[in-house]
């Protein structure tokens, strides 16, 4: 037995269907704001795939450039001028455009693929691609492919891993697959290949080998990133702009999250999910205090306070959002475990976003539970008899 | 704490609303209750009792007068005060007003962990009080599973498991039917006595009102005395009765004229003679059994008034203040008409020495 009567679950637990609605209503607001959060939180990661990839300390970029796909070029010989400031090691110049892409099995079918080309003997891209590979993309018309690319790219990935000789007409020229990197999609990004500057200048014959899209700064270890960007930029005109890791990945989640809808549009889902959550606490609550209000009169007349009358709806509501949140997060997860394989897009529950989540469901149990006892304050004890 | 009378209230008054809407629900009420002591309220609706029971059981704070209840002042109370007044009082309600979605032991549980009683010793005491009122089988059921005589006594559990020195109930038989409202009031009275509470029990159900040590009677905000509220009651009644069925009026008046004079000739009856005083009323006189009770309390009043004769040393019904208003009424209604005369003077020395009065009350009032 209980040292003193739960009253808060006992009132719950007395009204089976009630509480199943409740439950299934929180859970499906739990849902909802799991799915949303996370899907923003999938899209701002996705976004800066690349950026987390290149080996870099310090990226140049042209003023004009918002996000990585569309970006515009700068003039090369700024990037090799920085190469005379002390702490820098050494910089890579990277070219990027959309090319198309005809699917190797299905070649009527053509999409949008990110090339990206380097001087192979420039380290931008040693964490991402072998050795042996920096060497193969020298040998002309030779790319890499991202093997985490969508599916109607064709079946390169199963063709290379058994083995087969894999190539596919970009931008009407043949290009054979020459090896495979992993990077994976984004909301604006279905796949990619990386090449050598050289063959991206092949792919793309208006480019000129001296305008740029992309600079990667490699500073000297134990150098401070951002003492050298300030002297960087210092000396340097204004026609580039010179960021650390963290601001360049800045410039494209804002560019997503502020420019674009989409960022707005999860967000808003998510706010959605907690109105609905609140309004169903809301409804099961005031209902449920309204039914006993005879019972809580009953109770301040025995005397008992208001404040332990406030925390039984509190208890209530604690206890919902508890029972809400269990199947609410477990059938989340399972909708990112087959949304991750569907989409390609980092979708994962992470312990941090599993707590704030919860918290947000305390947070609008709680929230709920202080407007129904609005109704609870005009109980008087004197009306029961 | 001041453990002398439980209640005492003095010139309580109580308005609702404020302003040109104020109605003022209650006049200079004033009463003590003490402890062991059964109070029955009665009153119609609308009479203020139900307000004067909230004042009591500290649900509202006094506005005028003084409202003490075990020793604390109510009036103008805080709520914080209030609240403790109202853990030491059990109340009783109209409908039991047990909670649904607990069992019966829990419900109890409820005001036992007010008191702070938890664990063994509350599971104990809440064993002994389902004991008393005849629930043991009952402790682990909901309310929704009892009889309405049931759920009462365990109102009545509830209400007396942590033996309050003050006991309040609200019609606490309206909703049951004549047998279980009955047991209900007898719990009510054997606990209170064994406990020594003060009870108010606020009722319309004259059924019970043989329960009380004392009868208050509100009307309209104001207390009024027993002897004021039969004889209005009556006369009122007899009033109806003389409009409607003046035949049957003038045959209960002659018959308990006639019985008077009959049987409480030698101012002797004993209650074997009653009985067969009823038993003749009913079969040779073929009266109902309620017109024999009438018959009876009629010729009672006036065998009454000979009783304070014969014992006027011990038990005079007339002090003498009373004896004085009473000679003087006398004479006065053998003025009405205008003369008094030598017969009427005669009658009313007879009277006045009948009841052992000196009919030296001359200055009449003429």
């Amino acid at each position: 037995m209980f040292a003193v009567v739960p009253l808060g679950w006992l009132q719950l637990k007395a009204q089976k269907l009630r509480l199943v609605a409740a439950v299934t209503g929180i859970a499906f607001a739990v849902i909802l704001i799991f799915v949303q959060l996370e899907f923003r939180e999938a899209l701002f990661v996705s976004a800066v795939r690349y950026h987390t990839a290149m080996d870099y300390d310090l990226a140049m970029l042209s003023p004009k450039t918002d996000f990585m796909v569309s970006s515009k070029q700068f003039p090369r010989g700024r990037l090799y001028q920085v190469l005379g400031f002390d702490g820098v090691e050494s910089v890579t110049a990277v070219y990027m455009r959309l090319v198309s892409w005809r699917n190797p099995a299905d070649p009527s079918n053509a999409r949008n693929i990110l090339a990206i080309g380097f001087d192979p003997s420039e380290p931008g891209f040693s964490r991402l691609l072998s050795a042996e590979q920096r060497e193969a993309i020298k040998i002309p018309d030779q790319v890499i492919f991202d093997r985490r690319g969508r599916d109607e790219y064709g079946p390169v990935r199963e063709m290379l891993d058994a083995g087969q000789r894999v190539s596919a007409e970009i931008n009407d020229r043949r290009i054979a697959i020459a090896g495979m990197y992993q990077v994976g999609t984004s909301f604006g990004l279905d796949g990619g290949i990386i090449t050598s500057d050289l063959n991206f200048l092949r792919i793309l014959p208006t480019r000129k080998k001296s305008a740029i899209d992309f600079g990667l700064i490699k500073l000297e270890p134990g150098q401070d990133a951002a003492e050298v960007q300030a002297r960087i930029r210092e000396a340097i005109p204004m026609d580039v702009r010179v960021l650390t890791r963290q601001e360049f990945k800045d410039v494209e989640v804002q560019y997503w999250n502020k420019t674009t809808p989409i960022g707005y549009i999860f967000a808003f889902g998510a706010v959605m999910g907690l109105i609905v959550g609140l309004i169903i606490v809301y409804q099961i609550l005031f209902s449920d205090v309204q039914d006993h209000l005879k019972e809580y009169a009953t109770l301040k007349a025995m005397g008992y306070t208001h404040g332990y009358l406030r925390n039984v709806v509190l208890q209530e509501a604690i206890i919902l959002a508890v029972l809400g949140f269990i199947p609410g997060m477990g059938i989340a997860h399972l909708v990112f475990t087959k949304g991750a394989d569907a989409t390609r897009l980092p979708l994962e529950m992470s312990v941090e976003s599993a707590a704030g989540v919860f918290m947000l469901t305390l947070g609008m149990c709680a929230g709920s539970g202080l407007l129904a006892l609005r109704k609870l304050r005009a109980v008087d004890p004197a009306e029961v008899f | 704490m001041d453990t002398g009378t439980p209640i005492a209230l003095e010139d309580v008054s109580y308005s609702f609303g404020k302003g040109a809407l104020e109605k003022q629900i209650l006049f200079d009420v004033g009463t003590r209750i003490e402890g062991g002591e059964i109070v029955i309220l009665t009153g119609p609706s609308g009479s203020g009792k139900t307000t004067l029971l909230t004042l009591i059981g500290a649900l509202r704070s006094a506005q005028k007068g003084s409202v003490k209840v075990l020793g604390q002042e109510l009036l103008k109370a805080s709520e914080k005060a209030l609240i403790k007044v109202r853990r030491q009082i059990g109340y009783i309600f109209q409908s039991h007003n047990l909670l649904d979605s607990l069992t019966i032991h829990q419900n109890v549980q409820m005001a036992l962990q007010l008191g702070g009683v938890r664990g063994a010793e509350a599971g104990k005491r809440i064993a002994d009080v389902l004991q008393r009122v005849g629930l043991a089988e009952h402790e682990h059921k909901f309310p929704g599973e009892l009889s309405g005589g049931q759920k009462q006594r365990a109102g009545i559990a509830r209400a007396l498991v942590n033996r309050p020195q003050i006991v309040l109930a609200d019609e606490p038989t309206a909703s049951l039917d004549k047998q279980s409202g009955r047991d209900v009031v007898d719990l009510i009275q054997d606990l209170a006595r064994e406990d020594g509470s003060a009870v108010i029990l606020v009722t319309h159900d004259n059924r019970i009102l043989d329960v009380a040590d004392r009868i208050l009677h509100l009307e309209d905000g104001r207390m009024k005395s027993l002897s004021e509220v039969v004889s209005e009651g009556t006369s009122r009644m007899l009033n109806l009765l003389e409009k409607h069925d003046p035949h049957s009026a003038n045959y209960l008046a002659t018959f308990s004229f006639a019985l008077a004079r009959v049987a409480y000739a030698d101012s002797k009856v004993s209650d074997s003679e009653r009985d067969e005083m009823r038993r003749i009323l009913h079969e040779v006189a073929k009266l109902e059994p309620a017109e024999v009770e009438f018959i009876m309390e009629l010729s009672m009043m006036q065998k009454r008034a000979r009783a304070g004769m014969d014992n006027r040393i011990a038990n005079p019904a007339l002090d003498k203040d009373r004896a004085e208003h009473f000679l003087s009424s006398l004479y006065a209604i053998a003025q009405a008409d205008g003369v008094t005369s030598s017969e009427e003077i005669v009658e009313i020395e007879a009277i006045a020495a009948e009841f052992g009065l000196a009919s030296s009350s001359n200055s009449d009032p003429g």
